[in-house]
Formats: structure tokens, sequence, C-alpha cells
């Protein structure tokens, strides 16, 4: 039975077990298990769908809904197959690409930060984040697998072999969506060089 | 400089790349109660149907959970040996098969007798 709160101590942390020997362990009933790989895990599927969706609302959603499927494949996680986290990465890349294509978004101001006290780092911030709604928006126009590619290489940094298996294709490939999606997100985003403050940089 | 090039297009990223992204304890709370679920939907459902059938009659015949105690072992046991008995064993499950049916039996005649 679940009861929360529940804290990550010592043993927790430095539990070092592999990601797939924690996730057998969980299967077996095991819930410490459970705790190492949230606490260990959902950052990193945290930090990928907010760079994807930039909206923390939409990117815990995603983060929660991917541990969930982790859970339950547990019984049937083959350890020979792709590691967890090349696993999640794939699992948090559709679902991301999944809401960008559903919403149609274009920037949302509400989800700019709150501006900062004094006025010149302020308008830095606003910028960039106007920049980074921009980036994301555009990559929801893209082809899915394109707008996969692009976000694992630039904004995860991965290499290009490690996106080739997280996508199940080729390096060749995958050298083609990046390339293929990075020309139409200049296209799309030149068209609003000024809004995004390129044009007067000082 | 504009966002023409795949150079430009690259600082954006590293900009998004480099951001901070803190994950809050509602969030990890959430992922733990979903794992919760999971473990108490999967956890081993305890006895067998065989035995959970007989179970419930010796139940109502004893009168519930706190009279059964050591004889819900007992019973399984018995169950068990008589379902898959090993063979030097038989003619041991075959005695205690029939001394389990006995209980609820002679729990009734000493009702009625009571009753008349």
């Amino acid at each position: 039975m679940y009861t929360p709160p529940f804290h990550m101590n010592d043993a927790h942390m430095n539990d070092d077990r592999p990601d797939a020997v924690l996730l057998s362990a969980f299967a077996l009933g095991d819930r410490q298990a459970a705790l190492v790989l949230t606490h260990r895990l959902t950052p990193r599927v945290m930090g990928q769908a907010y760079r994807m969706l930039g909206d923390r609302a939409e990117a815990e959603d995603v983060a929660q809904e991917a541990m969930m499927q982790l859970w339950k494949i547990a019984p049937n996680w083959d350890a020979d197959r792709a590691k967890v986290t090349t696993w999640l990465y794939r699992i948090v890349a559709n679902l991301c690409t999944d809401r960008l294509r559903k919403s149609g978004r274009g920037v949302d101001l509400e989800a700019v930060a709150e501006p900062e006290d004094d006025a010149p780092s302020a308008t830095d911030r606003m910028q960039t984040q106007a920049r980074a709604h921009a980036v994301q928006a555009a990559l929801g126009d893209l082809p899915e697998r394109q707008a996969q590619a692009v976000a694992l290489r630039h904004l995860e940094d991965l290499s290009n072999p490690q996106i080739a298996e997280i996508m199940d294709t080729s390096v060749r490939t995958v050298e083609s969506l990046i390339a293929r999606g990075k020309r139409a997100l200049v296209a799309r985003l030149s068209g609003r060089k000024a809004e995004l403050g390129f044009e007067d940089d000082t | 400089m504009t966002p023409e090039t795949e150079n430009d297009l690259d600082d954006l990223f590293a900009d998004l790349a480099a951001e901070d992204v803190p994950v809050s304890d509602a969030l990890l709370d959430r992922v733990m109660m979903d794992a919760d679920a999971v473990l108490a939907a999967s956890a081993p459902q305890a006895p067998a149907p065989v035995a959970q059938g007989l179970g419930a009659m010796l139940l109502e015949a004893i009168g519930g959970w706190p009279a059964f105690g050591g004889l819900a072992a007992a019973t399984v046991a018995g169950v068990w040996l008589g379902v898959s008995p090993p063979a030097a064993l038989s003619p041991l499950t075959e005695s205690l098969g029939g001394s389990m049916i006995e209980v609820p039996l002679l729990d009734g005649d000493l009702l009625s007798a009571l009753e008349g």
C-alpha cells in the first residue's frame, strides 16, 4: 500500500544496480526497486518531454505516462533488447510528437517565464523563451520522424548511432531525417526572425 | 545574425537543451503511485480454486477466520496431497482427507442434537 510522502534515503541514492535489474526486481514485487527507478529515470524523462513540449504540465503528464508504460512492461522486459533509457527515449519522443501534432500549437505566451526584477535580463529571458517556443511549435509542424530525430540530436545531444537505435532505423536514415528536418525548421523560423530577436542582436 | 542557417538553429537548440528542468515531488509521487497500482494489480492471487472451495466450506462450518487458525494451513496441505499424492504417501492422504470431511458433519450433528 502506498503511503505518501516518500523520500529518497541514502540507500536508494546509492543503489547502483542497473535499470534492467531493478525493473526485473520490480516485476517480482520489489517496491524499493520502483522507488529507485522513479528517482533515477523520472528527471530524465521529464527533461526530454519538457524540452520538446515547452510546457511543464504537459511534460509532467508525458513523464507520468512514459513511466506507467515502463511499470506495465516490466514483467515482459527482455534484458537482451534495448537499454531501459533507450526504450524510454523512444516512448517519450512518440508521446511528445503525438501531442505536438494534435495541439497544433503556436507560441504560448502564458508559458513564458515570469520576468525577473531587472529589466534587461527580463527582456533576454522573454526572448529566449519566445525562441524556445517557436522552435517547439515548428517541431510540431514537421513530419513525426523528422521531429523526433532532430529533437534527439539537438535537444538530448545524442549521437546518430544512438538515435538510430532509439528509432529502430539506420544511421543513414537518421542523418537524412535530421538534415531534412533542420532545413524545414530554418525555412519556418526565418519568417519570424524579427519576432525572435535575430535581427537586432547587439 | 538571422536564423537562416543551420548554425543559428543550433544556437536555438543549445538554449533549449541547456535549460534546467526541475522535477517536482508531486510528479515523483504520481509516478510512484502508478508503480504501486501496478504492483497491487499483479500481486499473486493466494489459494488455488480447489483449496478456496473447500476452505470456504470449512470456514462456514467452523465460524470464520478467527477460529480457522492453523487448520487452514493443514487443510490446504491436505487438499494438495489429495490432488497430487506422492506414491509413498497415498494411504496417509486418504486418511487425512477423510478426517477433514468429518469436521462439518460432526458440527452439524451436534447442532441438530442441541436444537432437537
